[in-house]
């Protein structure tokens, strides 16, 4: 017998041995305890005299304040000619008032501890202001200044103008950015949410002018909420508030109603060239819509048997037994008036026909067959066990409640999540896999042009577009047509 | 939590809404927690936080590339990315997928004295993180096939960090200057011929040597019951065999007291920069307290004097950006500055060096003081925001000189410091006669 084969055989007799002797508890996972209770902070919310919702959750043992505040107008606001305004106008508030200059604001934030970010959606502005116990009064002045005052002057909006073109253009650089942009364009068409969709040359285009006449339409009380969360109650909140933001003056004024997107039903496959990524990056979804809410927890869970872990359907196809993928996720998204979901796999160049071909037999497996118990369970686990993760810092347990509320969701979404998901069997997700699943999803590969085109002759139809979204050619089975 | 939890944190509360300018004593640890040592030598630390049903785990283990010898640079990342390789129990990323599938994170990360292992979990779940930790400790298996996966992955991993940073091979020849010892001054993840030389029997010797019970602490924190935990660590960590004593670290060479001026030549960045940086007080030590509040003032914040003063008034700077930086023992004040030409490299360091003759020469505000100490006081705070960060600072505080008695304490310590304090730090250890600096250019 040859040497290496001994060698075989003593490792297998001393891992043998060594299985053999250890305690049994080792040899499996322990079975768990029952799940402990989930006490979610109560949330509790009034309406001040000029029309601002206040929200409050108290967390006693915060050494912190979560201050959100949200202005129900987004990007999907912004005038068709003007793509772009509603988030330029949300970071220009932080850039000064008349008297008090941006760096003195930025001296103000600093001197409390305080960290000031803002992030405009499609349907709403969000400014996240966290700071130190104990400087709520001289947070909500800063605030105050920045929401009743902004100057919006000349020499800022050429600094935030240059700011933003360079932060866009090094987003940019992220083939998954340039992907879901992409894969958004083509699903919203002329739908006002395509208006957050923009790139970086039409920046340039906004005014002060432009940028005032947003604010003075949509920053009003009645347009806007106020989420707090830390050391302190609704009374004290409710005080504080009033006495700083009561000046502010509501505005009559109606939620713009947006019209439906329909889901894409025909086969689309869109290319985007990035020179320098070395990968391809597939980023393949459609719309879900129209969206009731029942149907969410069945799709929370879908979403988790498809892609929502390493150890979901896509990533175990696509990386661990075919080794097509260096990652393979999918995601739900949901904005007021619609949601997608978008699977993102970045992939080896020569393997990216093969990749799209698994994901959309992905895609209509989980549409002709019912998931398995074991499937089914794993996923209630995740979303169950992992539901208290999302809010353990006090930031993200303020962004979350400011969400709810902007999306008027409720409890079901809150102190239900739980229930709700549990209920969740598997003719529920083969329903919504059904309804929403079977439309053809769009297909967008981002990459090299010089490296990829060649893998994807096989496709029929392939369209070429730039960064900034516009078509430049057809490609019929690899051939400019 | 606690009733005297709650009690403490009001005092806070209380204090906090005095102002900040008073010297206070700031509770740096308003938590109560248990400690003890397993027979084998294990470090435990229990901490209760019923908040929510979550429970945080962390194992460190004191192996980090300080620890590496020459020639054998890289082991420390290596390993950490093998314990998730499979051990007797649990097969290749398994660990992974149990944490996973029950909705909590996993995690891990290597620095230059310690490697740490982290997960948060449901609590009904602690039992499990427990067993999967054990069985890596116990019997980590390690073989070729193995080995040369985790090398390809830090090859990948390197590959990556340099295509993401043009000037990070500027930085580790910064660190060689400014950490003169081989110990402190090469890279985390060591040099890729040192990795390629690598064979297993390296690797085996590592983890039998540092990833032993007497080497590590494990902190558990959040919604436990603490005779239960501790009920549960004992059955799966106490039968773990101890390692061999461990090897002596040798204390660095000391630095040299001399300015270091050299040239750094890379094709392949986008515009002139320079590093500078100096060796100042050891962590902990009484003057440490001092340079922390001085990085914040210098450094922290959108309203930091250098940043202010480089790139939003003088316009010097494109970027700056810098910090303390610990390893073990040693500590560093650096700074990394990018400008549009050589000429503003110049003008910066000058401009650079005079704002700190102005320290040198008159106190800092209070005003100012106050600013940084809040900056700084809020970074501390949200070390403790979570279960998770909260057992992180305890496991760094077990392998630190001054031990967990010392944690209630340190908060006060940073909030005590006078703007005379950080006049003397800036006399002391800001001075051109220590400074490094590699200036970095394109051609």
């Amino acid at each position: 017998m040859k040497k290496g084969s001994w060698i075989c055989i003593l490792a297998l007799l001393s891992l043998g041995s060594a299985l053999a002797q250890q305690e049994r508890f080792r040899k499996s996972p322990p079975i768990p305890d029952p799940l402990a209770l989930l006490e979610l902070p109560k949330i509790e919310s009034m309406r001040l005299m000029n029309g601002l919702t206040l929200a409050v959750a108290s967390r006693p043992d915060q050494p912190f304040i979560s201050l959100e505040l949200v202005i129900l107008a987004g990007e999907s606001q912004s005038p068709k000619r003007l793509p772009g305004l509603a988030s330029f106008t949300a970071e220009m508030l932080s850039r000064g008032t008349p008297l008090v200059s941006a760096a003195d604001l930025e001296e103000r934030i600093d001197a409390i501890g305080g960290e000031f970010s803002t992030t405009t959606t499609p349907d709403f502005s969000r400014f996240s202001f966290h700071f130190l116990d104990g400087f709520l009064d001289r947070a909500l002045e800063t605030l105050s200044l920045m929401v009743l005052q902004p100057d919006f002057s000349d020499r800022e909006i050429v600094a935030l103008r240059r700011t933003q073109f360079y932060d866009l253009r090094q987003k940019q650089r992220d083939p998954e950015f340039v992907g879901r942009r992409q894969l958004l364009r083509v699903l919203f068409k002329d739908h006002p949410y395509r208006q957050s969709l923009y790139s970086e040359d039409v920046i340039k285009n906004l005014t002060r002018k432009d940028v005032q006449a947003f604010y003075e339409l949509y920053y009003r009380p009645n347009n806007a909420l106020i989420v707090l969360a830390g050391n302190l109650d609704l009374a004290i909140a409710a005080r504080k508030v009033s006495h700083v933001l009561n000046i502010w003056p509501k505005k009559d004024m109606e939620r713009p109603h947006l019209p439906s997107p329909e889901a894409n039903a025909e086969d689309r496959f869109c290319f985007v060239d990035l020179p320098q990524a070395k990968e391809a990056t597939l980023v393949i979804g459609n719309l879900i819509f129209p969206l009731a809410e029942p149907d969410y927890f069945p799709l929370a869970v879908l979403n988790q048997v498809l892609g929502g872990t390493p150890f979901s359907r896509l990533f175990m196809n696509l990386r661990e037994a075919r080794e097509y993928a260096y990652s393979a996720f999918s995601r739900l998204e949901f904005f007021r008036s619609c949601g997608y979901y978008a699977i993102t796999a970045a992939v080896i160049p020569s393997a990216s026909s093969a990749s799209i071909r698994e994901i959309l037999r992905e895609l209509d497996r989980i549409t002709r067959d019912k998931v398995s118990n074991f499937e089914l369970e794993q996923a209630k686990s995740y979303l169950i066990g992992h539901f208290p993760l999302r809010i353990s810092r006090l930031d993200e347990l303020g962004r979350s409640i400011s969400e709810l509320l902007a999306f008027s969701s409720g409890d079901a979404m809150w102190s239900r999540f739980n229930d709700n998901i549990t209920l969740v069997d598997a003719d529920r997700i083969f329903e919504v896999a059904q309804r929403y699943f079977l439309p053809k999803p769009v297909v967008v590969i981002v990459g090299s042009k010089d490296v990829l085109l060649d893998h994807l002759r096989d496709i029929d139809r392939l369209e070429v577009y730039d960064l900034k979204g516009v078509l430049l050619y057809t490609l019929i089975k690899g051939v400019e047509g | 939590m606690s009733k005297i939890s709650v009690g403490v944190w009001l005092s806070l509360f209380v204090l906090a809404s005095l102002g900040s300018s008073a010297p206070q004593e700031e509770p740096g640890f308003p938590f109560s927690w248990t400690r003890f040592t397993l027979k084998n030598g294990l470090e435990v630390v229990l901490s209760e936080d019923d908040t929510l049903p979550l429970v945080s785990v962390v194992l460190a283990y004191q192996a980090g590339s300080i620890h590496e010898q020459p020639g054998k640079t890289g082991l420390a990342f290596l390993l950490e990315n093998m314990m998730f390789m499979g051990s007797l129990n649990v097969g290749p990323m398994q660990h992974i997928g149990y944490i996973s599938r029950v909705g909590g994170e996993p995690s891990a990360s290597t620095t230059e004295d310690i490697t740490y292992f982290y997960q948060t979990v449901p609590a009904n779940q602690l039992a499990l993180v427990l067993w999967l930790e054990s069985d890596r400790m116990k019997a980590l298996e390690i073989d070729a096939a193995k080995a040369e996966r985790a090398k390809q992955s830090l090859f990948d991993e390197i590959t990556e960090r340099k295509a993401a940073d043009p000037y990070l091979e500027s930085l580790l020849a910064f660190d060689r200057l400014l950490y003169p010892d081989f110990a402190h001054g090469h890279t985390l993840w060591g040099r890729e011929e040192d990795i390629l030389r690598l064979e297993v029997e390296d690797i085996r010797a590592f983890y039998t040597t540092y990833y032993v019970p007497n080497n590590a602490a494990l902190v558990v924190v959040g919604n436990i019951d603490l005779p239960r935990t501790r009920e549960l660590v004992e059955k799966y960590f106490a039968t773990i065999a101890p390692g061999r004593k461990l090897p002596l670290f040798l204390a660095p060479r000391p630095a040299e007291k001399k300015e270091v001026i050299q040239a750094f030549q890379d094709p392949l960045i986008p515009s002139p920069a320079f590093h500078l940086g100096y060796r100042v007080a050891p962590p902990y030590s009484r003057d440490h307290y001092v340079l922390a509040i001085l990085d914040f003032l210098l450094f922290k914040g959108n309203s930091a004097r250098l940043y202010r003063k480089l790139v939003k008034k003088e316009g010097l700077a494109l970027y700056v950006a810098g910090g303390i930086e610990k390893r073990k023992d040693v500590a560093v004040l650096k700074l990394f500055a990018m400008n549009n030409n050589e000429t503003m490299v110049e003008l910066c360091q000058k401009s650079i060096l005079s704002e700190f003759n102005k320290l040198r020469m008159s106190d800092v505000s209070s005003e100012e003081l106050a600013k940084a100490k809040n900056l700084f006081k809020r970074d501390y705070l949200n070390r403790l925001a979570t279960p998770l960060e909260r057992a992180v600072l305890l496991a760094e505080t077990v392998f630190s000189p001054v031990g967990l008695d010392a944690l209630p304490d340190q908060l006060s310590r940073y909030m005590r410091v006078s703007p005379y304090e950080v006049r003397m730090a800036v006399n002391r250890y800001l001075v051109p006669e220590i400074s490094v600096i590699l200036n970095v250019k394109p051609k």
